[in-house]
């Protein structure tokens, strides 16, 4: 069994830590490239979102690279996402490959599934194990995911244009090539030591831009066109609205503290939108106000163009932006998604945000 | 008080319970009028563009109701099936409505939620109603009546009828000729049963003499059967619907072809239609066509792709075991 995975990110540093320790072989499919999405769009419904059609990409070059078996987490609605296995699996079926596609459903909707499809892709191994295997697959997602904060921070006051780009390049690249979580963690440091060492312009103050949205959108630079280095590059601090690690602690971990915390931050919503609609249109709404409430200069909202939670919210954001008087955008992203006119918005947004705050530019 | 109810989304599958609840607790009912150009127009403008034609539809019909009654029904679907969904835009459509139509008139909300169980989820009627006033007593004695009407008109349409007949009051369409075939007309409610942006889909096809079916004529435990053959269970109400009915009707072998309407963007179609296509093409391999309507589809490219469609039905009944020998044809002489 070689088992591969849809990328997400940096899921697959954590999700390869965790086969690794579980003694299981995986594929990582290849970065997503634009051959990725060329060969997702052939094959995927021309109205599903843009995840789904990356993800089919990702099985095909993996598929190539020798995978026999899909993991992938599903949901139980009402976001799209919830039936992409189902989808996906029928595709793969139509196109002759014997693959095994293996849906993680969160357990309430069947715990003897849920366990036995967890004993089957970590090659039945015993039940200690798999803890600590999940509890550091955990560690290396909190690590990363403070190594991204950290160049976030450095990239907007970076003296040498890309050098925190450059940082976090390596880091991927030497990621896919250590072995099991206690060589990633080790990684993981030096590079926080690296990156802690970029030096910083003296005394600049950066504008700070929150970004929301939909959790794939935010958290996969290809599809958003990069837009974390994009905005660092034009001396803009990003604050992320949903990262790899509050989706782990939401869904997986029973972290009484986080979640109490959680339910407060989707109080915030409560004049706008007050219930679930499914996928993060909530956290959308909710982590605007509470940026705004940060003293954040700007919002950004990406979403996969037709994403049916985030239209909700979409349609939101403008009474936010008037009421409380703070600017807000919204980029839909979807296979056409031309660089220089993305480039071009997020020039202008940025440069009125510079005005409103009464710098020259 | 006078309700103003858009007929826009699912007003096809439940205005008989809405208009009764109301009625009985003294209320007076204003429709919206039929969807029309003005409608479809001053609807996108106030949508956010990114959303669906229905969306839309469904602001146009609240801007259309501005001025001609005291306060809009405005029905929050969340769930009409146990552990179901509909879609999230429907879940979102009074914050929806709120921010995008200016000026906004008064919204009555009902939060209807069977998630749980179908009890839990009138709730919201009783909820609704007290906040109008109602007597617990009244309101329980409408909402009997108005599920009593609803359930009539159920029976109806699993007795063949459909919402364009039942409920439009409109003409009974009849077949001219002897009858050529059935066709299964697979959509959403909100859009086959909109004459205006179905293109009169339905009237369509009658008058080329087929008879139609539509998803509401099937039985929910056919359509849930026909469902399980996928791993996991499918978690919105309609797009079962639609899935499981299409299934239903290849399977028992009751249609000669597929006419499958969807509207541009809709996230849910995208799946479920594309499951039923690759079961079709995969088993049973029947004539199927997908018709993708927005807010600038016009008739005549709709009307020649459905004449092709027929034609092709019709020539393939005709001459669908032929081989042409080498060099001959059926096309080309």
């Amino acid at each position: 069994m070689v088992i591969t995975f849809p990328h997400m990110g940096k899921v697959y540093i954590s999700v390869k830590a965790l086969f690794d320790d579980l003694r299981v072989r995986t594929v990582i499919p290849p970065p997503i490239s634009k051959k990725t999405l060329e060969i997702g769009t052939k094959l995927s419904p021309e109205m599903a979102c843009l995840p789904l059609k990356i993800n089919m990409g990702n099985y095909i070059e993996a598929i190539k690279e020798g995978a026999d078996t899909i993991v992938l987490t599903g949901s139980c609605g009402p976001c799209r996402f919830g039936y992409y296995g189902v989808v996906e699996k029928d595709i793969l079926k139509d196109l002759g490959y014997d693959i095994e596609v293996v849906i993680l459903d969160a357990p309430k909707t069947g715990h003897l599934n849920f366990i036995n499809n967890i004993k089957k892709i970590s090659g039945y191994s015993s039940i200690p194990d798999l803890a600590k295997a999940f509890r550091a697959a955990y560690k290396v997602t909190l690590e990363v995911d403070k190594l991204i904060d950290l160049l976030l921070y450095k990239r907007a006051r970076e003296t040498r244009v890309g050098e925190a780009d450059r940082c976090l390049a390596s880091f991927e690249r030497m990621a896919r090539q250590v072995h099991g979580s206690s060589q990633i963690l080790d990684l993981t440091e030096q590079f926080m030591e690296r990156a802690s060492n970029i030096r910083e312009e003296r005394g600049f103050k950066p504008l700070t831009i929150g970004l929301v949205g939909e959790i794939y959108t935010l958290i996969e630079p290809y599809v958003n066109l990069n837009i974390e280095s994009k905005l660092g590059r034009l001396g803009v601090e990003v604050h992320r609205g949903i990262t790899l690690t509050d989706w782990i602690k939401t869904h997986l971990s029973l972290d009484m503290k986080y979640r109490q915390e959680r339910k407060t931050m989707l109080a915030k919503a409560e004049p706008y939108l007050n219930l679930c609609i499914g996928g993060h249109a909530w956290e959308t709404i909710a982590s605007t106000i509470d940026f705004y409430e940060k003293g954040l200069d700007g919002i950004i909202q990406v979403l996969p163009f037709g994403c049916m939670p985030e239209i909700v919210a979409e349609s939101i954001m403008p009474t936010i932006g008037t009421d409380l008087q703070i600017p807000i955008m919204t980029l839909s992203v979807d296979e056409l998604t031309g660089e220089a006119g993305y480039m071009t918005r997020l020039e202008a947004f940025v440069d009125l945000l510079k005005q409103k705050k009464g710098k020259v530019i | 008080m006078k309700i103003g109810i858009p007929r826009a989304l699912l007003y096809p599958i439940f205005y008989p319970m809405w208009e009764t609840f109301f009625k009985e607790l003294g209320h007076s009912i204003v429709n919206s009028t039929r969807t029309n150009k003005r409608i479809l127009d001053s609807g996108a403008k106030a949508c956010v563009e990114d959303a669906c034609l229905p969306v839309k539809i469904m602001h146009g019909h609240v801007i259309d109701l501005i001025d001609r009654c005291d306060a809009v029904f405005i029905p929050r679907l969340i769930s009409i099936s146990q552990e179901e969904y509909i879609c999230p835009k429907f879940i979102g459509i009074p914050e929806m409505i709120k921010n995008s139509v200016k000026p906004c008139p008064s919204l009555i909300v009902l939060d209807y939620n069977a998630k749980k169980s179908t009890n839990m989820a009138y709730k919201g009627y009783y909820k609704l109603a007290s906040d109008l006033g109602s007597s617990k007593k009244d309101i329980k004695q409408a909402l009997e009546r108005a599920l009593g009407q609803q359930r009539a008109y159920e029976r109806a349409l699993l007795g063949g009828s459909n919402p364009l007949l039942a409920l439009e009051g409109l003409e009974t369409f009849s077949i001219r000729k002897e009858i050529k075939g059935t066709i299964g007309l697979i959509g959403h409610p909100y859009l086959i049963y909109d004459r205006y942006i179905s293109m009169d889909v339905y009237k369509k096809l009658i008058s080329h003499d087929y008879r139609v079916i539509v998803p509401e004529n099937i039985r929910p435990e056919a359509i849930e059967k026909a469902c399980s053959i996928y791993p996991k269970k499918l978690f919105w109400s309609y797009g079962k619907h639609l899935l499981g009915s299409g299934l239903y009707m290849l399977e028992q072998g009751l249609v000669d072809g597929l006419v499958l309407v969807t509207s541009f963007a809709c996230g849910i179609d995208s799946f479920v239609l594309e499951l039923l296509q690759r079961k079709n093409n995969r088993d049973y391999k029947k004539p199927l066509t997908i018709i993708t309507i927005d807010e600038h589809s016009g008739h005549a490219g709709f009307d020649t792709r459905l004449e092709a469609f027929i034609d092709m039905m019709e020539w393939r009944k005709e001459n669908g075991n032929n081989i042409s020998s080498h060099g001959k044809g059926l096309y080309i002489s």
